[in-house]
């Protein structure tokens, strides 16, 4: 028995040697160089020779050491266990020490402007990841044109700001209103696709806007961009080093030293609570009928028909809330970034949205946090390595998939219960 | 004469150049069961589907009538026959949501009553005393049905981990919870063993006479369909082929034809 294992494994790692060679031979081995203006061929299989025995060798040692173990399953899932056990019976500790981290993050001694700028790219993705959680994780569409909303909401912002000079808070909800109503646009001829189909379509909606923005040069100045987008302001108070004569600015108006940082915290704590809000609404709106609906609809479309729930109505809503706090999401970036062109809502922007909530486990709210720091920071650490950047992007999803196929966090918590409803 | 809960005239439903159900008319008493029975593909869950809106009708009637008023069920679609007309059904492969808790699955079933008093989720998010009150409500109806099937202890697990025969009975009484005039199911008794299908007769018993909701009840299971029901409707080929008490349908000769085949 164990020496046909051992048999067996040989001939495998042989077999992943020969499928390395294929794969890396022509990839890594035959490098063109251009002398002379002609291309010419630099064999490398001294490489190629490594490549192949690196994956036989390491082929063969999980064959020993990996696939060999009967317990494997069980090491796997335990660590998954472990883990969401931990969150789940710690959960509200967590949360907790997790908000006050943020709260005081940019005075941590540490924090330099580089930490910020990265803090609040994730408070972003996590916000779009808690927007789009209740369109894929609660009502269970699969929507991947969901950056199409964001650039609605950016653009309408930057539109008002621009044109009328209405100031930030006047705008944020304007450009979310805007983003529902055009996830309500979307929502109407999806109304009776799922799945597969509906990713397709909502894929090439993601796409249309973006060619929309980029053609439609009189509003959009197309590929140009909006230059001159408005800086938030602290309440009226601008944040400026140099104010006009007369004006009030935020470091006069408290009389301290102006500091560019000043202006960064306020947008990182800007990002924190729109995500937080983002966050509490989703929380409730969950255990609210309509909430306990888009769950139903995920779960059974024909069954939530016999007992009188309107599909309609109710997925509609899905794509209307989900789009519009993308929409309050594109605002804010639209304002961080005072500049914005279609090229920043590329399909890769969807990509890593829907990536963020499935890693992180369907419909959980943490899972989403977590994904949201592990992906976006993973490619914030490889930044040095331009090329490997997406390499390591894709095996971390790759490994996320292999030991939590159902996300990092795939419990699920029911709404409502019945001890304690009626303990009350 | 008792005016009849449901009347069904001359339906009929055409799939292409097939006709599944053959100008059908057939009535239901209010807290009565009336069984549908026939042969696979006599067209008994097509009958299902056009009561509830599923299928649009070819021609024909179907009307339902309450205390005053006389609804006509082919004016409904989908989702409205069961949110305006009351009337519920369960499905002969179980669709409960699996991935919900027995409880959610029965709050699902009393979304339109609490979407009202949730003020289309505005009052809901601020937790208006109301709708508190009434989610209060929704939440004892829950557990009045489930004390009957005995499930309050598993109130809080997911539907999808209850064995199959408490899934079958939780599909029952979360149709129930809309609140129906008319409870149609379809093949209530499949896969039940004998004491399981024992207490299904109850149930329905207990919806009948407590409930005073009228029943139609698909059933291959002849034990249930012999014991409970006060009117038998036996199809053939989309076609009615006898009518009358479970007793008569037992000794006519046309039924055991269709059941058994002729004798040469």
């Amino acid at each position: 028995m164990e020496k046909k294992f051992f048999q067996t494994s040989i001939k495998d790692s042989l077999f992943t040697g020969l499928i390395a060679l294929a794969l890396f031979g022509p990839i890594v081995g035959l490098r063109t160089v251009a002398k002379n203006e002609v291309l010419e061929v630099h064999p490398k299989w001294f490489i190629v020779l490594i490549i192949v025995i690196v994956c036989a060798v390491g082929r063969f040692l999980t064959n020993l050491y990996v696939y060999n173990r009967d317990q494997k399953t069980g090491i796997q899932s335990s660590i998954g266990k472990s883990i969401s056990n931990f969150l789940d019976t710690k959960g509200y500790q967590i949360a907790l020490t997790a908000i006050i981290f943020s709260v005081i993050f940019p005075f941590l001694p540490f924090t330099d402007r580089y930490l910020m700028d990265i803090a609040i790219m994730m408070l972003t993705y996590i916000m779009l990841g808690w927007g789009l959680n209740i369109v894929i994780g609660l009502a269970g569409l699969l929507d991947l044109g969901y950056v199409a909303f964001y650039a609605v909401g950016a653009y309408s912002y930057a539109l008002f700001a621009i044109h009328f000079g209405w100031s930030f808070w006047i705008c944020l909800p304007i450009a979310g209103i805007f983003a529902a109503m055009f996830g309500v646009l979307l929502g109407f001829p999806v109304l009776r696709l799922r799945g597969d189909y509906l990713a397709i379509v909502t894929l090439a909606f993601g796409e249309m806007i973006r060619i929309l923005l980029l053609n439609w040069y009189q509003l959009t100045k197309g590929p140009d961009g909006l230059t001159g987008i408005p800086r938030p302001s602290f309440f009226g108070l601008p944040f400026k080093s140099f104010p006009d004569e007369g004006e009030q600015t935020f470091h006069t108006f408290f009389g301290i030293e102006y500091d560019p940082m000043q202006r960064i915290i306020f947008l990182y704590y800007l990002i924190l609570v729109l995500a937080l809000i983002t966050n509490l609404f989703t929380i409730k709106i969950r255990r609210l009928p309509i909430g306990r609906a888009w769950e139903a609809l995920r779960e059974d479309e024909i069954a939530c028909k016999s007992l009188g729930v309107n599909p309609r109505n109710t997925k509609l809503t899905a794509f209307a809330i989900g789009a519009m706090f993308g929409g309050f999401a594109g605002s804010f970036f639209a304002t961080r970034q005072a500049f914005i062109s279609p090229e920043s809502f590329t399909f890769i922007e969807s990509a890593i949205i829907v990536a963020i909530v499935v890693l992180g486990g369907m419909g959980s709210q943490t899972g989403v946090v977590l994904a949201t720091v592990f992906l976006i920071g993973l490619i914030e650490v490889f930044r040095d390595f331009e090329s490997y950047r997406m390499i390591a992007f894709g095996g971390a999803m790759v490994l996320i998939m292999i030991f939590r196929p159902r996300g990092i966090l795939a419990t699920r918590k029911p709404t409502i219960t019945l001890e304690k409803s009626s303990s009350k | 004469m008792s005016q009849k809960l449901l009347d069904v005239e001359n339906l009929t439903m055409k799939f292409g150049g097939l006709v599944a159900i053959d100008n059908l008319s057939f009535s239901a008493d209010k807290d009565k069961i009336t069984s549908i029975i026939g042969p696979n593909g006599a067209g008994k869950t097509t009958v299902f589907n056009c009561l509830t809106g599923f299928y649009k009708a070819t021609a024909g009637s179907m009307f339902l009538n309450k205390e005053n008023e006389r609804l006509n069920l082919r004016k409904f679609s989908d989702f409205k026959v069961a949110q305006k007309a009351g009337v519920a059904r369960t499905f002969q492969n179980i669709r409960l949501f699996p991935q919900m808790s027995v409880l959610e699955n029965l709050m699902v079933a009393q979304h339109n009553k609490l979407m009202d008093a949730s003020g289309f989720t505005i009052l809901g998010l601020f937790n208006s005393p109301s709708f508190v009150k009434k989610e209060k409500e929704a939440v004892e109806i829950s557990k009045y049905w489930l004390d009957i099937i005995g499930l309050t202890h598993r109130a809080d697990d997911d539907a999808g981990d209850l064995p199959y025969g408490d899934q079958r009975k939780l599909e029952i009484v979360r149709a129930m919870c809309i609140n129906p005039h008319l409870l149609c199911l379809d093949e209530p008794a499949a896969g039940l063993n004998a004491k399981e299908s024992a207490e299904l007769n109850k149930l329905l018993l207990f919806i009948k006479n407590e409930k005073k909701t009228g029943i139609l009840l698909i059933e291959h299971d002849m034990s249930v369909v012999m014991e409970i029901s006060d009117h038998v409707v036996v199809l053939n080929y989309g076609k009615k082929i006898f009518q009358g008490s479970a007793k008569e349908t037992k000794n006519s000769p046309e039924v055991i034809e269709a059941y058994l085949g002729t004798e040469e």
